[in-house]
């Protein structure tokens, strides 16, 4: 499956606190503790516009062709890199390295749908070291 | 030859003497039972038509063979038709214990020599009487009227009984052991028209009652006084008292003869138990071990004694394939659920085992030889059973309605605990819910689902829930081009 990367270019007004969205907290919210990067929002959606999320949901539709994972961390001690890990059903489909820049950043990754993607999926947001910031899940359905 | 003699005995096991000895008995306490009687001379009859069945079939007279067993299946059902009378009789006027174990000597002797003095001298005072000697058969069908009498045998009894002014002295009296049972019984009238023309009512009741039953009768006339035995279609003159004594001692049984006829009846029941055994040895040898068939069964194998800790994985194989031999019969007859196929598992070890199927795993019936199975090795993997705390997802399906987003849910609980095999729980992160329809959500609100565990061997903790709430929050679609 082809997937295509983006990284978005640092905003700084980009601080605003915006409530995460997703269907779940994060599974190990201690894991943050020690890291150099504060995630503040975590949210699955059609697309990124304005360095902002376009419609968030936790289930999409295969007509939409692509969704995308946006994350937002602030703040950023120091350059550093991130993994987007998509899994589905268990299985890993994909795992995107993006980069985060101090003092805060905004990325995202996102996927193009096809009809095999229906289903329960996962996205893990970890640092390099594995520890993990997050873990979305979603569906993708008819 | 020898060799073969040798390798069958060896092959005979404890259940197949039980079996022989067992059958045999039954056979020789039939014998016990029913000899002398019509049914034991019908069943011997069905028993010479079962061997010339057995001998038609093997020679392949088809049609022979298949009008035998037709004819043998409907004599058995017309034996229990025919002769109830006669076998309700002979079960009922004995005990179980004589049933099953006793040899029924004739305990009761008859007093022949007052039978013969009191016979004699009605024949002297020319007094009619009729006399009846039953056996092993009923006469009540047969008879009629009769009056219980059950009074000791003594010579004056008789003569007051057959004389004149007595209201009974026309009937007959039947004789039974030591007592005369019953006076006055009106016996049935032979039909035949070659008796002699000075033979009476008396002599054609007599001889109606022999003609159709196993009894014999003693007929004094009344006008001649001479003495006439009727047994069987026979009608004897009897000149003498010694010519009666003997042919009363003859019916009455042979337990009142002297020893030498006790030691006759003890080698004929003897005879009978040899035979018996040979004929039950020789039926079971056709059915056992009779001419070799070969049968394949297809058979799941079983196991036991698995630690409650450790789960079965996987299985190589789920059947065997077992090629058994034994008669045709045997094998015909033999049924997938009469045969297991057991694996011990009490050694087994977390992994992969290696099993070798022997004939000690294979429980046949009786009579049945292994000759192959297939395979031979059978691969258990075996794991131990953990717990392990997973997170839910929804598992949605179907389509949302058009303008509407599901924005979020919130599942409780978050965390579900599952116990399964370690190998396989170790590659599980989440437990999906079962499908959940969109097309019918409309608006914000909560359904209650259940997980759904694949593998199925995995099971939700007992102090787990399985009942899933999910509380979700359902949006319009912002119009295009409107950013949030």
């Amino acid at each position: 499956m082809k997937t295509s990367i983006f990284f978005l270019f640092l905003s700084l007004f980009f601080t605003s606190v915006i409530p995460v969205c997703s269907q779940s907290k994060s599974d190990s919210p201690t894991e943050q503790n020690g890291q150099k990067a504060l995630l503040i929002q975590a949210v699955m959606c059609e697309g990124v516009q304005h360095y902002a999320p376009v419609t968030p949901a936790i289930v999409f539709s295969i007509d939409s062709g692509k969704i995308s994972c946006f994350t937002a961390f602030d703040p950023v001690l120091e350059n550093m890199f991130i993994y987007h890990t998509w899994y589905h059903r268990g299985r890993m489909v994909t795992r995107k390295k993006l980069s985060l820049k101090s003092p805060k950043w905004s990325t995202f990754s996102s996927i193009e749908l096809r009809a095999i993607d229906k289903g329960p999926w996962i996205i893990e947001i970890s640092d390099l070291r594995g520890n993990i910031f997050k873990t979305l899940r979603f569906s993708i359905t008819d | 030859m020898h060799y073969d003699f040798i390798l069958f005995l060896n092959s005979i096991q404890w259940r197949d003497i039980v079996d022989i000895a067992l059958n045999s008995y039954i056979l020789f306490r039939l014998y016990v039972l029913f000899r002398g009687t019509n049914v034991f001379r019908v069943l011997t009859g069905i028993t010479l038509l079962w061997i010339l069945q057995r001998i038609a079939a093997a020679i392949g007279l088809i049609v022979t063979s298949l009008a035998f067993q037709g004819i043998i299946a409907f004599a058995a059902l017309i034996i229990i038709i025919v002769f109830k009378d006669e076998i309700r009789s002979v079960l009922q006027t004995k005990n179980l214990k004589s049933i099953l174990w006793g040899l029924h000597y004739k305990t009761i002797k008859t007093p022949i020599e007052i039978l013969i003095e009191s016979i004699y001298e009605l024949s002297r005072r020319r007094i009619g009487a009729l006399l009846v000697f039953p056996t092993i058969e009923d006469l009540k069908e047969f008879t009629q009227s009769g009056i219980t009498w059950n009074g000791q045998i003594s010579k004056e009894m008789i003569l007051s009984i057959f004389w004149h002014d007595n209201p009974v002295h026309d009937g007959a009296v039947i004789v039974k052991g030591d007592r005369i049972a019953e006076v006055g019984v009106i016996l049935p009238l032979s039909k035949r028209t070659d008796l002699p023309s000075y033979y009476g009512t008396r002599h054609r009741a007599a001889a109606g009652l022999a003609e159709q039953t196993d009894a014999l009768v003693v007929v004094v006339s009344e006008e001649r006084g001479k003495v006439v035995v009727a047994r069987g279609d026979r009608i004897i003159d009897i000149h003498d008292k010694l010519e009666l004594e003997q042919i009363l001692r003859d019916h009455v049984g042979v337990s009142m003869l002297p020893d030498a006829s006790r030691k006759k009846e003890n080698f004929r029941l003897g005879l009978a138990a040899v035979l018996s055994f040979f004929f039950v040895s020789g039926v079971w040898f056709s059915l056992a071990r009779g001419l070799e068939t070969l049968g394949t069964l297809e058979i799941p194998i079983e196991y036991m004694n698995r630690t409650p800790k450790m789960q079965i994985l996987e299985t190589s194989i789920n059947d065997v394939s077992l090629n058994l031999s034994g008669s045709g019969t045997l094998i015909k007859s033999i049924r997938p659920e009469l045969v297991n196929v057991r694996l011990d598992l009490s050694k087994a070890v977390v992994g992969t085992n290696t099993f070798t199927i022997t004939p000690e795993n294979i429980t046949l019936p009786p009579g049945v030889l292994l000759k192959k199975v297939t395979p031979q090795t059978v691969k258990v993997i075996l794991d131990v059973s953990i717990e392990k705390k997973l997170p839910i997802q929804a598992d949605w399906t179907g389509k949302l309605p058009e303008g509407l987003t599901l924005e979020s849910v919130t599942i409780t609980p978050g965390k579900v605990k599952i116990i399964g095999a370690k190998n396989i729980l170790n590659n599980i992160t989440t437990i999906y819910t079962e499908k959940i329809q969109l097309d019918n959500i409309k608006k914000s609100g909560g359904i209650t689902v259940k997980p759904a565990l694949s593998p199925a061997s995995l099971k939700v903790d007992p102090d787990s829930t399985d009942k899933i709430t999910l509380t979700y929050i359902v949006k319009q679609r912002p119009p295009a081009g409107d950013t949030k």
